[in-house]
């Protein structure tokens, strides 16, 4: 099995004394010491401000996953929202909004697989999203 | 004033080639330059039980604002999970040493960040979870 490694770094100084803390996980399967061993990565274009089934839980094989989302735009302005809920439900009323993803920013997170993770754009002009899948 | 938050992923075997990422990302306020300015501080709380418990409430003055959150199971026993849900959606179990962060819209006052031990018993012992948030001007004591 493959060896993982994520790694989160954060410091802030909106306290008058700094914070900073890091931590190192393994990627592993549920519940064990057991390295996850697939991997996907993905770069694309989304030019609507429909909302997109960016992944479905249809594509992954396990019950736990890692997920990775970024936004690579450098227009502070433009953002995805990024929710979880029915596959391809397409409607606020049946998937929870996560939040928004403004340029630069990224996100870590465990997935349970269960419903798909969707995005909308905050524009219908081109806009970029990268997201790796680890399970 | 700035918080930034670097992700680092990397792998030498889960592909043919060694697998390196690394992002870099200045914690601003929505749609624009400027830093965050408030945060929860680093907190840490031990769950005893599998009932599931708020940690974050929403509010619904956070909506369409900018706020990040950091969570992580600081138990040393992999088969250890809490149940991560917004609302009433499970996003995902963070397994002992497991960490997320994610932006967290608070769309209304029911987008509440919600945990659970769901695998605790009495023999498991206490399961150590950490988190921060990271926001702009909602005023959270209101939720004190």
């Amino acid at each position: 099995m493959a060896t993982t490694n994520a790694t989160l770094d954060l410091s802030s100084d909106t306290t008058d004394s700094a914070l900073a803390f890091s931590n190192t996980t393994a990627l592993n399967t549920a519940g064990t010491t057991t390295g996850v061993n697939t991997m996907t990565s993905v770069t694309k274009v989304l030019s609507s401000t429909n909302q997109v089934d960016l992944i479905t839980a249809a594509s992954v094989s396990t019950t736990h996953a890692y997920v990775y989302i970024n936004n690579p735009s450098e227009d502070e302005t433009l953002y995805f929202n990024v929710t979880i809920g029915n596959a391809g439900a397409g409607s606020a009323t049946d998937t929870e909004e996560i939040g928004r993803l403004y340029a630069g920013d990224f996100m870590w997170m465990p997935w349970d697989v269960d419903d798909d993770i969707c995005v909308t754009p905050s524009t219908a002009d081109d806009m970029t999203i990268e997201y790796m899948v680890f399970s | 004033m700035a918080t930034t938050a670097t992700l680092t992923l990397a792998s030498t075997d889960i592909a043919g080639d060694p697998v390196s990422v690394s992002k870099v990302a200045t914690l601003t306020k929505a749609g624009s330059t400027n830093d965050l300015d408030q945060s929860s501080g680093l907190n840490r709380v031990h769950l005893r039980s599998t009932t599931e418990k708020v940690l974050l409430a929403a509010n619904a003055e956070g909506n369409n604002l900018a706020a990040k959150v950091y969570l992580i199971n600081k138990s040393e026993d992999a088969s250890l999970y809490i149940t991560v849900k917004i609302n009433a959606q499970t996003t995902g179990k963070l397994y002992g040493g497991d960490f997320m962060f994610i932006p967290w819209s608070q769309t209304d006052t029911s987008a509440s960040i919600k945990i659970a031990a769901s695998n605790w018993t009495s023999s498991t012992g206490d399961i150590p979870v950490e988190y921060a948030l990271f926001h702009e001007d909602t005023d959270f004591l209101t939720n004190a």
